[in-house]
């Protein structure tokens, strides 16, 4: 059975204004299975976020393919959500506009789409904010919003960009704990890019960890933790402790450095 | 300084010169140092300026210049607006389209009047096409830029929930390029303002500027001034609401600095 | 590595991420995928041909003409062809160069005269707020009469001579000057002038040796916006109020219902805009090369 998302060969390249052509991703090759939620980690700049657009379909691959359920991805499509850490809501929308819009645009019927974003709304916590603009809400609360927004066209596949990258660290965790509850719902198929490997270990069941630029993928970890996870728990949990430290081991490695800066 | 304060003086400052000229103007007027002829006295202006807006054939001749300048400014929106959105969403009309505008806008585009006079006759439709060809530069240019600044993950995250390339283009690239746009807008209404003004009395035969030539060639100098006052509080209060149309289609944008 | 990636040309602000920036285009439009990334290196390829594609839009426009001429077929609308041809005619007529220069002369004066009173006085708006507050409501007030509709009431009083002409020139480029130094003079960073002025400089040496050349991308703006209209304002005033010039040219030959020479004019006058707008950008782009601006700023967008 075709695995959910397959990633063959994939490399990306940029043209620069100055510096000539640069590689962000180097054959990378993977594959996520249905359900599973993966975590990609990595230093700044490897390339990671490029990789989830491409999955996305927001960027083009110079050479490989990817696989969305066995058909090859030609452009963005409601089978992929993406959530990214700006937000990116509309501003001139409120916050009931922003989540049904993806239902109104495909031809739901209003009163129908309204409800549906109304439920969404209160899952995540927002509800009695449905009339307020974005520039009125925290962080936090956009973020939560963006999520709704995402998951109101019932996508398969979910692709997080540092979502939680731009809020402070309370805020952070709360949001990983309500991801996570919404997740164990309907178990869709995460993507979830962070340079936080203590976040990855906490949401993920497999984490790739990608090399400095131009990225590839250097390993992939296993991670056997029971679910439901919690925090409080994991935290003094020793082989939550060992997922961590053998990661950033992985990602700190000065041999590396030397590789590609030449010795 | 309390920001009370503050604002006091600026308005004190803002006043002060008008006032200074127009105090100036009654004193030349009133003390005979300049003859009637070349400088009435501000208070005939304004009585002759009351009069003439009570005037039903002067309020015509300014329905006239009215229509051609929203008639000229409607034209030039629509057409910069999907012309500036269709060249930011495709780099093909966007590589064709940038010289050509390079070579068009630093044409004065007055000097085609004439042209559009032997073209198009001496009414209405010369006008108009003049105040398009100089009022469609400014929405086009603000509208593409705004269009290439808009964050490119709003569209991905609206392509992503199913909508297709070219809704995405009105219903979130305009909308979120819209504060840029109405800037552009808001500076082509008063080009279109001048324009039409100009165009009026250069082949004069109705409207705003031809009442301003006809009384030129009369002598009369106080139905010069007329106009010319008229014009400039036009150009104030088209601002003006425009500023507040702005306010109401902007709500929920962030402020701009 | 990942610092190299965000020194290229200030983008808007957008969390740019590996070179999204120069992809803005390519993510509005359909990513389809290998034949517009090879279309785009195709553009990019001809880009370094300086000159063509202008010379390639003039030529769009002349053909755009002639198709028109040759559906409306009227004789108040000439074939371009024929109209360039009258060209050299036109220019090796000594009345028509005399007028010419004449035109340029006054634009020259106005604009000089403009710049030297207008930009003083911009800057210290920019630095003290009451003279901006005295300015800014008069300006307003002027801002949308149309300097040229002022022609027949300057020329009551100062008479049909070159004084009233180059008045009007002078106030039409005076306000996009002064708005713009005014602009600049604001955004000068505090932090320069205290610099300034703990060395020892007075207050009228640090708003010509620190402010003014802070400002200068701002006033170049500004200028480039005069000069635009300084040629609109002439053009006009010459053909509300004939004596010389080239808008008087056009408007004799409108009069004699000689059509070509109208259209030749006209083209004449739009190649003087033309150069001026190139002159000036070379002009401005050795002086304030310094300071790249977020756009390219197209004359125009008065």
């Amino acid at each position: 059975m075709a695995a959910c998302i397959e990633i063959e060969q994939l490399s990306r390249s940029f043209d620069t204004a100055k510096r000539g052509t640069h590689l962000a991703l180097s054959e990378i090759s993977m594959a996520v299975e249905e359900g599973q939620f993966v975590a990609i980690v990595g230093p700044s700049g490897c390339g990671k976020s490029t990789l989830l657009y491409v999955v996305g379909g927001f960027v083009a691959p110079t050479t490989g393919r990817v696989r969305v359920v066995g058909k090859e991805v030609d452009g963005p499509g409601p089978d992929r959500g993406p959530v990214f850490q700006e937000f990116a809501l509309f501003p001139w929308k409120t916050v009931l506009g922003n989540v049904s819009y993806g239902l109104i645009q495909r031809g739901v019927a209003r009163r129908e789409a309204l409800a549906r974003a109304r439920a969404l709304i209160e899952l995540v916590h927002l509800d009695g904010y449905e009339n307020f603009y974005p520039k009125e809400l925290s962080g936090g609360m956009k973020q939560r919003v963006a999520i709704a927004r995402t998951l109101a066209y019932g996508p398969r596949i979910l692709l997080m960009d540092e979502p939680f990258g731009a809020l402070d660290a309370l805020t952070r965790t709360r949001l990983q704990n309500e991801l996570l509850e919404i997740w164990e719902r309907d178990r869709k198929t995460v993507m979830f890019v962070t340079h936080s490997v203590d976040e990855a270990v906490f949401l993920s069941d497999r984490v790739f960890v990608m090399s400095r630029s131009p990225g590839r993928i250097k390993c992939v970890i296993e991670i056997a933790l029971p679910r439901p996870r919690r925090r409080t728990e994991l935290l003094v949990n020793r082989r939550y402790q060992d997922y961590v430290v053998s990661i950033e081991r992985e990602m700190d490695d000065p041999a590396e450095d030397i590789a590609t800066h030449g010795g | 300084m309390t920001a009370a304060r503050a604002r006091l003086i600026d308005v004190a400052a803002g006043t002060a010169p008008l006032a200074l000229i127009v105090t100036l103007w009654f004193a030349l007027a009133t003390f005979g140092l300049a003859p009637a002829a070349l400088l009435p006295a501000p208070q005939t202006v304004l009585l002759r300026l009351c009069a003439l807006l009570a005037d039903a054939q002067f309020l015509s001749q300014c329905a006239v210049t009215l229509f051609r300048l929203f008639a000229g400014f409607a034209l030039a929106a629509v057409l910069g607006i999907t012309i500036g959105i269709a060249a930011a969403g495709s780099r093909a009309v966007g590589t064709a389209l940038t010289p050509l505008v390079r070579v068009l806008a630093p044409l004065p585009k007055i000097a085609l009047y004439p042209a559009f006079v032997l073209t198009l006759g001496f009414e209405h439709a010369s006008k108009i096409a003049l105040v398009v060809c100089d009022a469609v530069f400014p929405i086009l240019l603000a509208t593409y830029q705004g269009a290439m600044a808009v964050e490119p993950k709003l569209v991905w995250s609206a392509r992503a929930a199913g909508v297709s390339h070219a809704r995405c283009l009105f219903s979130v690239v305009l909308r979120a390029a819209l504060p840029t746009v109405l800037t552009g807008c808001r500076i082509s209404l008063i080009i279109a303002c001048i324009v039409v003004f100009l165009a009026e009395m250069i082949t004069s035969t109705d409207g705003l500027g031809h009442v301003l030539v006809r009384a030129a060639r009369n002598f009369q100098t106080v139905d010069m001034f007329v106009p010319i006052i008229v014009i400039s509080l036009l150009g104030l209060l088209l601002n003006a609401g425009f500023n507040m149309l702005r306010g109401r289609l902007l709500i929920g944008y962030p402020e701009e600095s | 590595m990942a610092g190299d990636m965000q020194a290229r040309i200030p983008s808007p602000p957008t969390s740019d991420l590996s070179g999204f920036g120069q992809l803005k285009a390519t993510s509005l439009g359909k990513p389809r995928f290998a034949r517009s990334e090879a279309r785009a290196l195709a553009a990019r390829s001809l880009a370094p041909i300086p000159g063509l594609a202008p010379l390639l839009a003039c030529l769009a426009l002349l053909l755009a003409w002639d198709v028109a001429a040759r559906l409306v077929a009227i004789d108040s609308l000439p074939s371009p062809w024929s109209v360039l041809n009258e060209l050299p005619k036109l220019l090796s007529d000594r009345e028509v160069l005399l007028n010419i220069l004449d035109s340029l002369r006054r634009m020259a004066t106005g604009f000089a005269l403009a710049v030297l009173f207008s930009i003083p006085l911009g800057l210290s708006m920019g630095r003290s707020r009451l003279v901006a507050a005295s300015c800014n409501p008069l300006m307003m007030v002027i801002y949308p009469v149309p300097k040229a509709a002022l022609m027949p009431i300057i020329m009551l009083w100062l008479g049909v001579g070159e004084a009233a002409k180059i008045l009007v020139i002078f106030l039409g480029v005076s306000l996009p000057v002064i708005y713009h130094s005014y602009q600049g003079a604001r955004a000068v960073e505090e932090k320069m002038l205290w610099s300034a002025a703990a060395m020892g400089m007075e207050a009228r040496t640090r708003l010509m040796r620190v402010v003014l050349p802070a400002a200068l991308p701002e006033i170049m703006v500004g200028a480039r916006t005069g000069l635009v209209l300084a040629l609109i304002t002439m053009v006009t005033s010459e053909m509300i109020a004939r004596q010389s010039g080239i808008g008087n040219v056009l408007f004799n030959a409108l009069d004699m219902a000689q059509y070509q020479p109208v259209y030749a004019a006209i083209v004449v006058i739009g190649m003087i805009g033309l150069l001026l707008d190139v002159a000036f950008e070379k002009l401005r782009g050795k002086l304030v090369s310094w300071a790249e601006p977020a756009f390219p700023i197209i004359a125009g967008s008065t």
